[in-house]
């Protein structure tokens, strides 16, 4: 068996996908990255050069492969680091990911905003959730609702258009498989690259969803991103995990069933497969209310879930 | 002395010489969900691993 060459100089290659049928050497996979995010970027029309875009990063290997990308790209972006407060024996995951986020941006000139939940709000992750009915017996139902009310004040209070996450396919295909194990067509509904901003809501965008984590990985260690390789302590077991593993079993097998599986569903829904047959029920299930406390869009008639966490405390 | 790839600081071990496709099927990890990198330098699944070497096993996959 040969070693690999790269399918653009004809040098030798350093990483192979083989669901594209490329492989390529370090200068052009990190070309043929940048170029494959400006294409997705284009394509679902996420974002124009001017928006100010804020990247919600984590300290880990996509958010700042995504951050990366796009300053290389020319946008304007800025970070926001959210402290969770989490630490472990193994150590202290929220500080040393704070870390890493603080270096690159330090490293890269570029301006990082950080929340940190204890101190603003008086209690970590792990401390809401230990009261809390959502976050009984793991707290990242408790994390997911703290992040996602952070992530949108934080970009509407300093006016950024679009908020972007680093969501991979294999984070897409997860969610989509458990989406459709249980059939919550509602929530396969609202799965898309970029969603519109709306009722307070800003708009959010995925430029990664459709790299393999192999590939934002690879990127990554090929630029020379320093980040946080450990493991959020309470991911141990997640269901998410488990459909990724199942995921990868197949796609050894099958390479490029993943992606198949993603962007036909895309394509399914494109085609209106997933769109409620019922258009004024569905905007009736989906009104939303000005939570009287915060100011945030909510389901709910009276405060949202986050401020009802937060009074609780 | 066998082949060592350290994976968050479990250190596994491999006789060589061995392709990397081969030791990680030999550890039981997948392909898809783990890169081998010798010396800052990302390795391919043909890349072959000689005895005394040292190399990092990076997991790819997370999630919670």
């Amino acid at each position: 068996m040969g070693n690999y060459v790269c399918s653009q100089c004809r040098g030798p290659a350093v990483f192979r996908m083989r669901h594209h049928r490329l492989a390529f050497c370090q200068p052009h996979y990190l070309e043929w990255f940048i170029e494959q995010t400006a294409r997705v970027i284009e394509k679902y029309h996420m974002f124009a050069p001017t928006d100010r875009i804020l990247v919600a990063v984590s300290g880990g290997k996509d958010s700042l492969a995504l951050w990366d990308v796009l300053w290389r790209l020319g946008y304007q972006a800025d970070g926001l680091y959210i402290n969770l407060g989490i630490s472990s024996q193994e150590g202290d995951y929220s500080n040393e990911s704070q870390r890493y986020a603080k270096d690159f941006a330090g490293q890269n000139g570029l301006r990082l905003h950080v929340v940190d939940i204890l101190q603003q709000y008086g209690e970590s992750i792990p401390q809401f959730a230990s009261r809390s009915q959502r976050g009984r017996i793991k707290p990242c139902g408790v994390c997911g609702l703290v992040k996602r009310h952070v992530m949108n004040r934080v970009a509407r209070d300093e006016g950024y258009d679009v908020l972007t996450t680093a969501h991979n396919l294999d984070d897409e295909a997860a969610v989509l498989m458990s989406n459709t194990m249980a059939w919550q067509v509602d929530l396969l509904q609202r799965q898309y690259p970029v969603l519109p901003a709306e009722d307070g809501f800003v708009r959010k965008a995925k430029p990664f969803c459709r790299f393999y984590e192999r590939e934002t990985a690879a990127y990554s260690l090929l630029r020379g991103i320093e980040y946080e390789e450990e493991e959020c302590p309470f991911s141990v077991g997640s269901k998410q995990l488990v459909y990724k593993d199942m995921l990868n079993k197949m796609e050894e097998t099958t390479p490029g069933i993943k992606m198949n599986f993603y962007a036909g569903f895309l394509n399914a829904r494109s085609a209106g497969y997933f769109s409620p047959q019922n258009k004024a029920d569905n905007e009736q299930s989906r009104e939303l209310h000005r939570c009287p406390t915060c100011g945030q869009p909510t389901a709910s008639d009276g405060a949202c879930a986050f401020c009802r966490l937060v009074k609780a405390a | 002395m066998p082949v060592t790839l350290i994976l968050r600081k479990k250190e596994y071990t491999v006789e060589g010489t061995i392709t990397v496709k081969d030791a990680l099927k030999q550890l039981g990890l997948s392909p898809e969900s783990h890169l081998v990198v010798r010396d800052g330098q990302l390795l391919t699944e043909n890349d072959a691993l000689r005895n005394g070497e040292v190399v990092k096993l990076v997991a790819v996959i997370s999630g919670g």
